[in-house]
């Protein structure tokens, strides 16, 4: 049975980018816009594995991902962004993420994140 | 409060770096190869800006900066690319405003991070705020507001298709003033030693910050006269499009300059600053200003008559630039006989960047590009003052 991933980027353009590299593979269950609806849309879903962009509205995707894994510490989240500084990965994993892939990224990149987060 | 020129220099090698960043992450995004064209960091007032804006479309995305680095960054193509740039990325023809402020997200992303990295703390973004902007509208908010900016501009240059871009970083100045003549002045000196120790003690290019403003005022005031000069010899309206001045790692003037042919005028200045100003026009230029100059049509369009009349032009417009300095910095500077130059434009300065190169690694360049109305022509000044002289002469001015 094909992994459930939640997408989470304030961009269109990564969304679907993302979707077309993951469909076939995974079952894409939702596309969140910015952090509070990933929050949402994890707790609706229950994915087996979150693509959480860092630099959202609303809320990022540090914020988001602490929250996630406060209330379900099972979670497996992966930031991918374009922000690749050291400084901002280290608060990402420090918030509980299990990898990080920095855009651009190619298909093989993506794949190789995921399986060494799931 | 004082501000190593040399630290400026390291800032702006900081900047390609981060430009090279994002020309990486952008290549592999719509799978063209982009090379860094040109980074400069330039002392800007608001009426340069608006000037240098003017006339362009731009569409992109701007961020705002908190954390290692306070102020804006804004990303912008040209109107007229956008297209091609869609074209290129995947997926990329049906979601025009979206992947262009994906795009630039990832650039700016890309060049902000050598300068995060650096700094030892992340530098926060905001969410991109796409944008479509005419003349210096593209420019962060406040950016036209206030006595002078850091204003750090990058263009990339794609091989195979249209793509150029231009990212312009205005950390705020309070903190970025600090940045300067802290940790960065450190740095500076270390890339001097890395290219060889050619530079001597940071005290000896520090300079009040308050000068720097001045002495951009005097770069624009000596391009006017320039523009002047050329305007009563040819008889031809001429106006100062840009004048700006930049810090720029030496080795690199050449190839902005690039590979075009051109002709112009070298001269070598004595005084305090030394150095050299170098007034370049490309062939067609240099040949239309000629023939205006000329009473009767030259046998050949950049033969000896057209020689000896921009040598003559050359001489005005050195004396309108280097007047204006010597009046307000106090100093007696003068310039050795013209020396005509007719090559590809990097030829026509590698000297004199080998020569100054002794002594430093990084230039004051003011670029002035001066164009006449009625034919088509444009020149290029490149100045390139003795760091040390320059700051000396800056450090008096601030006292005066």
């Amino acid at each position: 049975m094909a992994k459930r991933v939640l997408i989470a980027d304030d961009s269109e353009f990564m969304r679907n980018l993302l979707r077309e590299i993951l469909e076939g593979e995974f079952e894409i269950v939702g596309e969140a816009e910015n952090g509070v609806e990933a929050v949402n849309m994890y707790d609706e879903h229950g994915p087996d594995l979150v693509m959480m962009d860092i630099v959202m509205p609303i809320r990022d995707g540090i914020e988001a991902t602490t929250e996630i894994k406060g209330d379900d510490p099972e979670a497996t989240v992966i930031m991918c962004t374009s922000v690749g500084q050291e400084e901002k990965m280290k608060a990402a994993i420090k918030a509980g993420a299990e990898g990080y892939i920095t855009k651009p990224f190619q298909k093989p990149n993506v794949l190789d994140a995921i399986g060494s987060a799931v | 409060m004082r501000v190593d020129v040399r630290a400026l220099g390291a800032c702006n090698r900081l900047a390609e770096r981060g430009a090279e960043r994002a020309a990486n992450a952008l290549g592999e995004l719509t799978g063209s190869d982009l090379a860094v064209e040109v980074t400069g960091a330039s002392v800007a007032t608001g009426e340069d800006l608006a000037e240098a804006f003017s006339g362009r479309e731009s569409i992109g995305v701007r961020v705002g900066l908190d954390g290692g680095l306070e102020g804006q960054a804004v990303l912008a193509f040209d109107a007229e690319q956008i297209d091609g740039l869609l074209s290129v990325l995947p997926g990329g023809a049906s979601m025009g405003r979206s992947a262009v402020t994906e795009v630039g997200n990832i650039a700016l992303g890309g060049f902000l991070d050598g300068w995060a990295n650096y700094l030892g703390r992340a530098i926060d973004m905001t969410p991109p705020r796409y944008f479509e902007a005419d003349g210096a509208a593209v420019l962060p908010d406040g950016a036209l507001a206030g006595d002078g900016v850091f204003l750090f501009e990058s263009r990339l240059d794609a091989t195979g298709t249209d793509l150029d871009f231009s990212i312009y970083m205005l950390p705020d100045s309070g903190p970025f003033r600090d940045l300067v003549v802290g940790k960065t002045a450190t740095a500076a000196t270390v890339g001097a030693e890395g290219a060889g120790g050619s530079a001597g003690g940071a005290n000896a290019t520090a300079v009040p910050y308050e000068s720097l403003s001045t002495f951009a005022s005097l770069a624009k005031r000596g391009s006017a006269n320039a523009a002047d000069n050329i305007g009563m010899m040819t008889g031809l309206e001429t106006t100062v499009d840009v004048s700006r001045l930049r810090f720029v790692p030496l080795a690199d003037v050449p190839s902005e300059v690039g590979t075009e042919p051109h002709a112009g005028t070298v001269f070598e200045l004595q005084g305090k600053p030394s150095g050299y100003l170098a007034i370049l026009f490309s062939e067609e230029s240099a040949a239309a200003i000629a023939e205006a100059m000329l009473p009767m049509e030259p046998d050949q369009p950049l033969g000896d008559m057209a020689e000896n009349a921009l040598c003559e032009l050359g001489n005005v417009m050195t004396s309108g630039f280097i007047d204006g300095w010597a009046n307000v910095l106090g100093t007696s500077i003068s310039h050795s006989p013209p020396e005509f130059v007719h090559d590809i434009g990097s030829a026509t300065v590698s000297p004199l960047v080998a020569s100054l190169s002794r002594r430093q690694d990084y230039g004051f360049v003011i670029d002035a590009a001066i164009r006449t109305e009625g034919i088509q022509a444009r020149c290029d000044v490149y100045a390139l003052p003795d760091e040390r002289e320059l700051a000396a002469a800056l450090e008096r001015l601030s006292e005066t």
